[in-house]
């Protein structure tokens, strides 16, 4: 063609034209998160038995998973107290290079170290449940364990009122853990004046917390025991109900196994307190993706807890909550 | 041809004004078929999406159904109303049997949890033989007790809820209950319960879905959520639901549907349970090649620019380029040469300018030829009357002479002078015919010569030596005295010796070449090429003398009547002197 402008004009207009329309189009559609490789979610422990908590976990990032269309590969150990095997397996999971890692820490102080081994690859890490002892974390998802403490006393505080035996004792799971550290100090924030003998750790052992109960038991002063989580709950439990001592020892417990349900209809756990391990797995993943598309994320989001008893266990709002429906 | 942008043009006009056209038309075009094809996926997805949706409505009612009918056969069981009347004294041999045959109808079907019969005295039997009540739950608050008890003998569907009747085991249910009668006496015996699995529910909700994003979700009539696959976030508001919406929509007739933000959710409901099952699908979902249909789009946009543009640009050329050319014609009238178009390939309109444009330059061609013509017209005759006058120096001397020779009584030198004088008269009006017999031309210079020879007394002789065979050949009158004249009064009288003039003429190829020699003063070679130049150039005629203007107009005579090639040519003479020569081109008088 001789008149060279005239095409150079049509192919800047058609260029122009296309990315015009180009951008209209886009408008049309929602902004979508575009990984190559999932993000990785190491959990404190999976398929161990009954820790029901982290299979409703897993549910609520797989629901935020669909919902904002990412990936996500969830791995752990088997049980909870297999720290040395949770820090291998984060460190096989660094070695992949994700986006980003979601991590539940067994322990507080040991997994600082591989937390700061990602942060030097420039892998972002998001702590749930369980933080680590480090600024690193972009963000923190869990309970606020020290407000799921403080339900748990003010209920003992309020029930050992009703009570003449006024001893308290804390059963606790296990030692260094930041949720074992928190509840205790928000159960003995609230229940500042009263008779608290002692906190025991069970290491997440139903077994040796059912045999620390039965020595306690023996205190005819115990009026109550705070069981700082699901094992320590069970274990606490089953003694006081070998012993048909309800009447006399209130136990609060944490968390919402079914048998310790049971044990709520029954009476011998006066409440519970339950977190929110559906939406904890929700905001966590929500809470990266928000991090990944350059959004500025709070460093500490409460997922909340709520105190349950024989009276609300049953209404609407909380069934799904204490008894996720994926379970039969 | 280099050119430059220039917006000025015609053709850039025309392209431009194109351009921006169908730039605003493509747009507009693709916007609105872009639009389209996307109303178009979107609406045939959620019409599959509507007929999804009342598949799950009738399979969810479909269970409750069937839970129904399990209500009526026990109702209608005889035998086991019978033995139910006779529970009050129970033994144990009439509760197996009530709880055998409730067992048969949960093994039936497996999406039954539980078949439950209440008494009113608080008994309990259950089909699953393996289970024990829970001591601490109390039948006479639950929901669907009171409301069975309430509706007496019609069923009552209860919400999704965590059943807990059985001691340590906590299931997901929907429940139907009614109250049972006796068959005897219409006594009411007490409340029969049927449990559906939820998971049957959930399940359904979950497998009928669209898309990677879509979910079903079920609430009953009190904007309770019977199911939703992420219960949590609502009861936490975690996710919102707009309910509100839902609800406001019910009452409309047709099929419930509206659309907010990227989410698309329909609803039906369920006349067995008055049920609102609501399907959600999300947008990114409907149309899932998104992508691909804008890349389409946007492409099949460039192709079509280009190719229309391309066009636009084969338009405006035709139509300017015969413009151009016309123009490039047109320019030719500045240089003075009217050229013509010829033919063209253009519109009808352009071709038209051109044959008028044509026509005009043919009528402008003739009358510049008329003009042309005229002016030589005018020209010759302007010559022929300076032609024809004689010197009245050359006339007044003549006649003093003849009056001096009459004084002198030399009268037969006066009768020769006045015959000259006449003769010369006679040729030069010769009728007024302008060309005439060289033989009298001969005459007429003769005449002339007759006269100055005896004014000049012996001066200068003569001769003329003309080939007889021209004589009856046609000359310009006047056409050699001029040159005789200035032979004298330029050549000979300038010289004191005697002059002697000699005329001749021969025929040359065709033509006639006449020589007036004298042997005169003569020129240089350099006179002799100034003044040959001066023939050739029309130049002002008050430069020359009398004589020279004579000469000049002889020339000029020639050249207007015979064309370039004829006329006058000076050179030296043989022995000083110069030579005239006269070319004129050879015609009989006769052909004339």
């Amino acid at each position: 063609m001789k008149n060279w402008y005239l095409f150079l004009l049509s192919l800047v207009a058609a260029f122009v034209l296309f990315i015009v329309l180009s951008f209209f189009y886009n408008q049309n559609t929602a902004e979508e998160l575009e990984l190559t490789d999932p993000i990785q979610i190491v959990l404190k422990s999976i398929e161990g038995q009954p820790m029901d908590f982290w299979e409703v976990v897993e549910q609520g990032i797989d629901e935020a998973a669909k919902e904002f269309g990412v990936q996500v590969r969830i791995s752990g150990p088997r049980f909870e107290k297999e720290i040395n095997r949770q820090i291998n397996i984060i460190n096989a999971v660094i070695a992949e290079r994700p986006p980003l890692i979601v991590l539940a820490a067994n322990d507080y102080k040991r997994l600082v170290d591989s937390v700061e081994k990602a942060d030097s690859l420039g892998i972002p890490v998001i702590t749930m449940d369980s933080g680590v002892y480090s600024d690193i974390p972009v963000s923190f998802i869990a309970t606020n364990n020290i407000d799921a403490g403080n339900k748990a006393g003010a209920e003992m505080r309020r029930l050992i009122s009703l009570n003449n035996r006024k001893t308290i004792a804390i059963v606790s799971h296990i030692k260094g853990t930041a949720t074992a550290i928190d509840r205790e100090a928000g159960v003995r924030e609230a229940l500042d004046g009263e008779d608290v003998s002692g906190t025991w750790f069970c290491d997440v052992d139903p077994e040796k917390a059912y045999q620390i109960t039965m020595e306690l038991l023996n205190n005819e002063y115990l009026g109550g025991i705070v069981a700082l989580n699901e094992v320590a709950a069970l274990g606490v439990a089953r003694a006081v109900d070998e012993r048909k001592a309800s009447e006399n020892v209130f136990v609060v417990g944490f968390d919402n196994a079914v048998r310790e349900l049971a044990y709520l209809e029954e009476g011998i756990i006066k409440a519970t307190v339950v977190q929110r391990p559906y939406n904890m797995g929700y905001l966590s993943i929500k809470t990266a993706v928000e991090y990944l598309k350059g959004k500025k994320v709070k460093s500490f989001i409460d997922t909340g807890s709520i105190l349950i008893t024989k009276d609300n266990m049953f209404k609407r709002e909380y069934q799904e909550l204490l008894f996720p429906v994926s379970k039969e | 041809m280099k050119k430059t942008l220039r917006f000025g043009t015609l053709e850039s006009r025309i392209y431009m004004i194109f351009t921006l056209m169908i730039f605003a038309t493509v747009f507009v075009m693709q916007l609105v078929s872009f639009r389209f094809t996307m109303n178009t996926v979107r609406n045939s997805t959620l019409e599959n999406n509507r007929i999804l949706l009342e598949q799950l409505v009738k399979q969810v009612d479909s269970y409750i159904s069937g839970m129904e009918q399990i209500s009526l056969a026990v109702q209608n069981d005889i035998q086991l109303i019978e033995y139910l009347q006779n529970s009050s004294n129970s033994s144990s041999d009439e509760y197996s049997f009530i709880q055998q045959r409730l067992g048969n109808y949960i093994q039936a079907r497996n999406d039954i949890s539980d078949i439950i019969i209440v008494g009113h005295d608080g008994t309990v039997i259950s089909g699953d033989p393996d289970t024990a009540l829970n001591p601490w739950t109390n039948i006479s608050d639950k929901e669907w007790y009171t409301d069975a008890i309430n509706r007496s003998g019609q069923t009552v569907v209860s919400s999704s809820y965590v059943q807990n009747i059985v001691a340590g085991r906590y299931s997901w249910v929907v429940s139907l209950s009614r109250e049972i009668f006796s068959t005897h006496n219409n006594e009411s015996l007490g409340v029969l319960l049927v449990d559906l699995k939820f998971n049957q529910i959930k399940d359904l909700c979950q497998s009928l879905v669209v898309g990677r994003k879509g979910y079903n979700f079920i609430i009953d009539s009190e904007q309770n959520y019977i199911f939703h696959p992420s219960q949590q976030l609502i009861y936490s508001e975690l996710r919102i639901e707009p309910i509100d919406s839902i609800y406001a929509l019910l009452g409309e007739n047709g099929e419930p549907f509206f659309h907010d933000e990227d989410k698309y959710f329909m609803i039906e409901t369920s006349s067995l349970t008055g049920w609102h099952i609501i399907s959600v699908t999300n947008d990114s979902d409907i149309v899932t090649d998104w992508q691909y249909v804008q890349v389409s789009y946007a492409i099949l946009g460039l192709v079509l620019f280009l190719v229309v543009g391309f066009a636009t640009n084969r338009i405006s050329t035709g139509i300017t380029k015969p413009v151009r050319k016309l123009q490039e014609v047109m320019k030719s009238v500045d240089t003075g040469e009217f050229k013509l178009v010829g033919s063209i390939k253009a519109t009808d309109e352009i071709r038209e300018l051109a044959r008028e444009y044509d026509t005009m330059v043919g009528h402008i061609r003739n009358l510049m030829e008329v003009n042309i013509k005229e002016q030589e017209l005018k020209r010759k005759s302007d010559l022929k009357a300076l032609q024809a006058q004689i010197n009245p120096h050359f006339l007044y001397n003549t006649l003093d002479s003849i009056i001096w020779m009459g004084e002198m009584g030399q009268n037969k030198e006066v009768v020769l002078m006045t015959s000259a004088l006449s003769k010369l008269f006679r040729i030069s009006i010769s009728k007024g015919r302008e060309f005439i017999s060289i033989s009298d031309e001969i005459a007429h210079v003769e005449s002339y010569l007759t006269i100055q020879k005896m004014r000049y007394k012996d001066k200068f002789e003569y001769a003329i030596n003309i080939d007889p065979g021209l004589y009856n050949c046609t000359i310009l009158k006047i056409t050699l005295q001029p040159l005789v004249e200035n032979a004298i009064y330029h050549g000979i009288k300038e010289v004191d010796h005697k002059g002697v003039l000699h005329i001749t003429g021969k025929e040359i190829d065709g033509n006639i070449e006449l020589e007036v020699i004298d042997n005169g003063k003569g020129m240089t070679s350099k006179e002799i090429d100034n003044l040959n130049k001066s023939l050739n150039s029309s130049i002002d005629d008050s430069k020359l003398s009398r004589h020279g203007m004579g000469v000049h107009n002889v020339h000029e005579r020639i050249q207007l009547y015979f064309g370039g090639d004829f006329g006058l040519s000076y050179y030296h003479a043989e022995g000083g002197g110069t030579r005239i020569t006269v070319l004129i081109p050879s015609k009989e008088m006769d052909l004339l």
